[in-house]
C-alpha cells in the first residue's frame, strides 16, 4: 500500500514538473505543426471559412511549374554554400590572429563582436544606406569604380551585397567559437612541432587545424541551420530585389503567405522547407556523431 | 632579434586595431548621420555633422514613443526570460533525474522542435495564438517566448543536471525537503551558471527578435518593439534617412550598452550555448 501510494506519488510530480513545459511547447510548436500539416493539403486565401481541401495539388504545383520557388531553392543554396565556407575560413584566419597575444586583445573581440548582438533588420537597413548613399560619398572622394558600381542594383551584386552583410553581421559569434576552440589546442603540441622542425603553415594544418575539428563541425552546423533560413537581412537590405534575384525560401513563404494570400499553398512550401532542414540535419548530426567516436 | 620581433608584433597590432575601425566603420557612419540635417546628410554622407543637432533624436523619440517601446521590450524579454527559465529548469530536472521510457518520450517531445524552422509553421502560430488571445498583446508575446525558448533551455538544463549528484536531492528528502521546495531550495541555486547563460542567449534573441513580434504585434503602435518600429519607421520615411538612421541607432543602442556592461559574460555564455547546442 506504501509502495502504491510513493508511486502515484512519484508519477503525480512528474506530471507536475513536466506539464507546463509540454503545454508551451505544443502551443508554440506541435499545434501550430499539426495545422500546417493540415493547411498544406487546401486551397485557401485566409478569409473563406472553410479552406478547401484538394490533396497534394499544392505539392505538384510547386515541384512542377513554380519559377519563384525554383529561384528561391537555387538561391537559398548558392547563399548556404558560400556562406558556410566564407564564414568559417574567415572566422578561423582571424581567431588565429586574434590567438596571439596581442594587447589590444579585448578591445579587438569586442568590435568584431558587436555586429552580432544588433539586430539583423537594422543591420540591414544601415547597410542600404551606406551602398545607396554612403558608396556615392565615397565614390565621389576616392573616385574608386567599386563605389560606383550598383550594389543593390544589380542581381549579381545584390546577392553579393546580402552574403557579405550577412557575414559581417554574424563572423563575431563564429570567431567567438573558434577562440575557444583555439584556447583548448594544449601548447606543448605546438612546442613539440616546432622543436621538430614544422613551420607556421605545416604547423597549422597538422596539429592546430586537426584540433579544431569539435570547433568546426559545431560551427558548421550553426552555420548551416542558420543561412538555410534566412529572411531578416533581405527583407531590409534588398526586399527580395532586384526583379525577385535575391528572393530566399524563408522569405518566398512569406511573401506567398502574407502578402499574397496563398495561405495553403505556402503552408505547403512551408512544410517542404522543414523536411530540407530535418534531412540535411539529420545527415550533419550523423557526421557529427562519426567524428566523435574518431576523436 | 627581439627588437625586431617587437617592431613586428606592434606592426601587427596597429595593422588589427586598423581594420577593427574599418569593419565597425559602418556603424559610426549610421551614427554620425544620426546627428546631422537632411541637406547635410544629402551633401556628403562620408563627413563629420558640421553642426551637430539633436532634432532627430527628438522627432524620433517622440513619434516612435521611444519610452513606452522600451517598457515592452523589458516587458517582453524579462516575462519571456522568466517562464523560459522556470518551465524550462524544472522539467529538465525532473526529466534527468527520473529514469523511465516516457521520461525519454518527453524529453525527446521537448527538445525536438528545435529542427523546425519558424517559418514552417509562422502562419498557424499566429492563428493558435489569435484562439489563446496572446496576439496584439505585449504580455501575449512575452508568454509566447516560453515555449519558443524551452527546446534549447530544456537541453542545455538537461546536460547540466546530470552532472549534479543524486546523493544530495536524497540527503534533502531525509531533512524532509520534496517536490517544488526540494528543487527551488537545494538543486535551482546550483543551475546559476546555466541559468546565466540561457538568459544571455536568450536576451540578445528575444530583445532583437523580428518576425514573431512582426506577426503578433504589429498591429497598434502601442505594442511594437524597438526592432518593430524602427522597421515601420523606415518603409514610411524611406528617404529621411537622417531619421532612419536616428531610429536605428535608438533601437540598437539599449543593445550596446548592455554588451559593453555584460561582454565577458555574453562571450562565455555564447560559447557555452554554441558549444551545448
Amino acid at each position: 500500500m506504501a509502495s502504491f501510494y510513493r508511486k502515484w506519488r512519484s508519477k503525480m510530480e512528474f506530471g507536475l514538473f513536466t506539464l507546463p513545459v509540454l503545454i508551451c511547447v505544443a502551443v508554440a510548436f506541435y499545434i501550430p505543426f499539426v495545422m500546417t500539416v493540415r493547411y498544406s493539403l487546401t486551397k485557401w486565401n485566409g478569409i473563406s471559412k472553410h479552406p478547401k481541401f484538394i490533396g497534394l495539388d499544392n505539392f505538384k504545383q510547386i515541384f512542377t511549374g513554380d519559377a519563384n520557388f525554383t529561384n528561391a531553392a537555387w538561391f537559398t543554396v548558392k547563399y548556404a554554400v558560400l556562406y558556410i565556407v566564407l564564414i568559417n575560413v574567415l572566422a578561423i584566419l582571424l581567431a588565429l590572429v586574434l590567438d596571439a597575444k596581442l594587447k589590444s586583445k579585448t578591445w579587438l573581440r569586442a568590435a568584431f563582436f558587436i555586429p552580432y548582438i544588433l539586430s539583423l533588420v537594422i543591420v540591414g537597413f544601415i547597410w542600404k544606406f551606406i551602398f545607396m548613399q554612403g558608396f556615392e560619398s565615397l565614390g565621389n572622394s576616392t573616385g574608386w569604380h567599386i563605389f560606383k558600381m550598383s550594389w543593390l542594383g544589380e542581381p549579381g551584386l545584390a546577392f553579393i551585397s546580402v552574403l557579405f552583410v550577412s557575414i559581417w553581421q554574424s563572423i563575431g559569434f563564429y570567431l567567438v567559437i573558434y577562440i575557444a576552440g583555439l584556447q583548448s589546442v594544449p601548447g606543448d603540441l605546438k612546442e613539440a612541432a616546432v622543436v621538430d622542425g614544422a613551420g607556421p603553415v605545416r604547423r597549422f594544418f597538422s596539429v592546430t587545424l586537426p584540433l579544431l575539428a569539435p570547433s568546426i563541425t559545431i560551427a558548421v552546423f550553426m552555420a548551416l541551420t542558420n543561412s538555410i533560413k534566412v529572411f531578416d537581412v533581405i527583407l531590409s537590405l534588398t526586399g527580395g530585389g532586384p526583379g525577385g534575384t535575391t528572393y530566399s525560401v524563408a522569405y518566398d513563404i512569406y511573401r506567398d503567405t502574407f502578402t499574397n494570400n496563398l495561405y495553403g499553398y505556402g503552408t505547403a512550401k512551408a512544410l517542404i522547407l522543414f523536411v530540407a532542414v530535418l534531412i540535411i540535419t539529420v545527415i550533419q548530426l550523423t557526421i557529427f556523431k562519426r567524428r566523435e567516436v574518431e576523436a | 632579434m627581439s627588437s625586431t620581433n617587437k617592431a613586428a608584433r606592434w606592426v601587427g597590432e596597429v595593422v588589427m586595431v586598423l581594420l577593427s575601425l574599418v569593419f565597425l566603420y559602418p556603424l559610426f557612419l549610421a551614427i554620425f548621420n544620426s546627428f546631422k540635417s537632411f541637406q547635410e546628410v544629402m551633401s556628403d554622407v562620408i563627413a563629420l555633422p558640421k553642426h551637430w543637432t539633436f532634432d532627430n533624436y527628438t522627432y524620433v523619440w517622440n513619434f516612435i514613443n521611444y519610452p513606452r517601446l522600451f517598457l515592452n521590450n523589458t516587458i517582453i524579454t524579462v516575462l519571456g526570460l522568466a517562464g523560459i527559465v522556470l518551465v524550462s529548469s524544472i522539467a529538465a530536472y525532473k526529466l534527468a533525474r527520473t529514469k523511465s521510457r516516457l521520461s525519454g518520450i518527453v524529453y525527446f517531445i521537448c527538445i525536438m522542435p528545435m529542427l523546425i524552422p519558424f517559418q514552417s509553421i509562422m502562419l498557424t502560430v499566429l492563428k493558435t495564438a489569435r484562439f489563446l488571445h496572446l496576439s496584439d498583446s505585449t504580455w501575449g508575446l512575452g508568454l509566447l517566448y516560453w515555449g519558443f525558448g524551452a527546446p534549447l533551455a530544456v537541453f542545455i538544463y538537461h546536460g547540466f543536471v546530470k552532472g549534479i549528484p543524486k546523493e544530495l536531492d536524497e540527503s534533502a528528502m531525509i531533512d524532509g525537503a520534496s517536490g517544488f521546495g526540494l528543487f527551488f531550495r537545494i538543486i535551482f541555486p546550483l543551475l546559476k551558471s546555466v541559468t546565466a547563460t540561457i538568459v544571455i542567449i536568450d536576451v540578445m534573441w528575444i530583445w532583437n527578435d523580428f518576425l514573431l513580434p512582426l506577426l503578433m504585434v504589429n498591429g497598434s503602435p502601442t505594442t511594437k518593439t524597438l526592432t518593430l518600429a524602427a522597421y515601420t519607421f523606415v518603409g514610411q520615411y524611406t528617404s529621411d534617412w537622417q531619421y532612419a538612421m536616428t531610429a536605428m541607432v535608438m533601437a540598437v543602442l539599449p543593445s550596446i550598452v548592455v554588451f559593453m556592461f555584460l561582454q565577458k559574460y555574453i562571450v562565455k555564455g555564447v560559447v557555452a550555448g554554441a558549444v551545448k547546442g
